[in-house]
């Protein structure tokens, strides 16, 4: 069964003249286990499609399902709750809290939700972004490279079923975004999360299950990633 | 409690300011009540002291002591478990070194309103006076020759006695033959009759018979009837209220102010699915740790202040209604956050994370 599941989904902002179509009509479908990348040109729509998935935003047509659950019939405290168990954001923006230091971060989420990693695991996701040493410092002692890193430990943090990150390799050096992405694939298969990346580095989709692409709102999967290189 | 009070550690300055300003408001309340309790205690003190539960008047006194013009024949004490006659002048008596304002009350020596001596001895002879002790204060003494402002006779400070003031002035207490000297001079014909109230103890002030002319009226009525006592107090609480009211503003304004600066933090962790139940928790409990510690160095230093008040400033601290004030201020404070709370609710957190 696929762990996320888009039926008919559709999002359009405004209307009359204004109208912005960001996403037509689109099937999407992720399973455990699948690292999947969604490439696409700045407003195609891929943020857009990532924060619907991630049930942050509600389509204006069609339905969402996280591991079975329908998004719409819940309201926002049930999402909120479903998004804290399931999914882990790697967002764009910087998702820390400024007044934390890293390790309060994790901290943070073990107030709220439990079944978070063991301390051994989390001291092993933190050797491999590389941020084991960053523990006691603030976001604003970090660059933009290592808040990037904090903010995927704190994605990956709670043991959330499916990944869904937007841009997570953006301000890094290629060496590091490369390594980021070896990262993300492992993790999907060694803890079988659906892993969506949004990107527009098109070097990085090699590893990747599958690759869709965005255009004026419009998914496609690419057969082949081939094609698209 | 996590996230309010890491916030605090990492925002040292901006969080001394808070609570800066809720120690000002806490040190004004508790000040202020300890400047209306102890006005108060000018006031009542020697009334208190009787443990009465009622006083009996004429009608046409205003509830007014030296309006009430009565004779001791007047009541014959049915109705109550106990009842004793009080007389009244008020006076400026002077040692020769010091002017003083002071009410003389005429009391029986074995009623119950006979005051215990503190210090010296009771009054036994004609002219003979117990004073109250912050006359003490003002370098009053034992031995002490008084001369009084309105005659020739004097009165001579044979004791001291606590807690004796009375509508903002001391008490000299003296017997019935003493005051009748004073009032109608040496030769006054034989006893005089004349009195100013009776002072009453009773299960039931309902039970008392007294004459038509008469009224009896509870002790709390007399007190509240006596002259500024009622104003002074109403607008010292006024004023003790406001300054709830302005703490509960400032601080949500505050805790406002520091919200919408934080709406795209809280926006990124609504988007991670913290609830905004824990989030406006944590706003709660951060206003009630800034307001406690406000509320507790305003205490401290108010207690400080009184330590070093000179006798003359009717600063009098009652800690059990300070602790009252200090909780309400607390919980109004924790009400003005409640708008603040609101916000939280409201984030949207897609937009807090752009993208
Ligand atoms: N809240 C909104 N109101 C109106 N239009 C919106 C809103 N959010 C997005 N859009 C529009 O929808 C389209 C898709 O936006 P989206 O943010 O998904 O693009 P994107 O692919 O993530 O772009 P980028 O690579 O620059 O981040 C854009 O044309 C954008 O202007
Ligand atoms: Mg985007």
């Amino acid at each position: 069964m696929a762990i996320l599941e888009l039926k008919k989904v559709q999002k359009t902002f405004g209307s009359g003249r204004t109208k912005v179509e960001a996403m037509k009509e689109t099937d999407f479908e992720a399973e455990k286990g699948e690292l999947i990348a969604v490439i696409g040109p700045s407003g195609s729509g891929k943020s857009t499609f990532l924060t619907i998935a991630g049930g942050l935003q509600t389509p204006t047509g069609g339905e969402v399902m996280i591991n079975g659950t329908a998004l719409t019939d819940l309201k926002e405290k049930k999402r909120a709750a479903l998004r804290l168990k399931e999914v882990g954001f790697v967002l764009q923006a910087s998702n820390l809290v400024p007044y934390l230091n890293v390790g309060q971060q994790m901290q943070l989420l073990d107030k709220v939700k439990k079944g978070n990693l063991q301390k051994e695991e989390a001291k092993e996701l933190y050797q491999s972004l590389g941020i084991d040493h960053l523990i006691r410092n603030f976001p604003r002692d970090l660059s933009g490279g290592e808040k990037q890193r904090v903010a995927i430990a704190k994605a990956l943090y709670t043991n959330p079923s499916i990944i869904l990150a937007d841009e997570p390799t953006a301000s890094l050096d290629s060496d590091r975004a490369f390594e980021v992405m070896k990262m993300l694939k492992e993790i999907t298969k060694e803890k079988q999360t659906a892993t969506i990346v949004v990107t527009h580095d098109t070097r990085l989709i090699d590893d990747c299950d599958k690759v869709y692409k965005i255009t004026d709102g419009k998914m496609e999967l690419q057969e082949r990633v081939h094609d698209i290189l | 409690m996590f996230l309010a009070w890491n916030e605090i550690k990492n925002n040292k300055l901006r969080f001394t300011l808070v609570i800066g300003v809720l120690v000002l408001i806490s040190y004004l309340v508790f000040f202020l009540s300890g400047l209306a309790n102890g006005l108060e205690q000018l006031n009542r003190e020697a009334v208190d002291k009787w443990e009465a539960d009622g006083i009996i008047l004429t009608e046409e006194s205003d509830l007014r002591l030296q309006q009430s013009v009565l004779s001791k024949e007047d009541f014959d004490g049915s109705g109550v478990d106990e009842y004793t006659e009080l007389s009244q002048l008020s006076a400026i008596a002077s040692n020769g070194d010091k002017k003083e304002n002071v009410y003389i009350f005429a009391v029986d020596p074995s009623s119950f309103i006979m005051p215990d001596v503190t210090e010296g001895n009771a009054f036994v002879y004609e002219g003979e006076v117990i004073a109250d002790d912050t006359l003490k204060e003002d370098g009053f003494e034992i031995g002490d020759e008084l001369s009084l402002s309105s005659t020739d006779e004097t009165l001579e400070i044979v004791g001291f006695t606590d807690k004796a003031r009375f509508n903002a002035a001391p008490v000299l207490f003296t017997d019935q033959d003493t005051l009748d000297t004073l009032q109608y001079g040496e030769f006054a014909e034989g006893d005089s009759d004349a009195i100013n109230a009776f002072i009453i103890r009773t299960d039931n002030l309902n039970n008392v018979e007294a004459d038509e002319a008469l009224q009896v009226i509870d002790t709390e009525t007399f007190i509240e009837n006596l002259p500024g006592y009622t104003e002074q107090n109403l607008t010292l609480t006024l004023m003790i209220y406001f300054l709830f009211i302005i703490s509960a503003v400032v601080l949500a304004i505050f805790l406002y102010v520091l919200t919408i600066q934080k709406i795209s933090i809280f926006g990124v962790m609504k988007a991670q699915g913290i609830s905004s139940g824990y989030l406006a928790g944590s706003v709660v409990a951060q206003t009630f740790l800034l307001s406690l510690a406000g509320v507790l160095i305003g205490l401290a230093l108010a207690v400080i202040t009184g330590l070093f008040l000179p006798a003359a400033v009717p600063v009098a601290f009652n800690y059990i209604e300070m602790l009252i004030y200090g909780i309400i201020l607390i919980i109004v404070s924790v009400i003005g956050a409640l708008i603040s709370v609101q916000t939280i609710v409201r984030i949207d957190p897609l937009k807090a994370i752009g993208g």
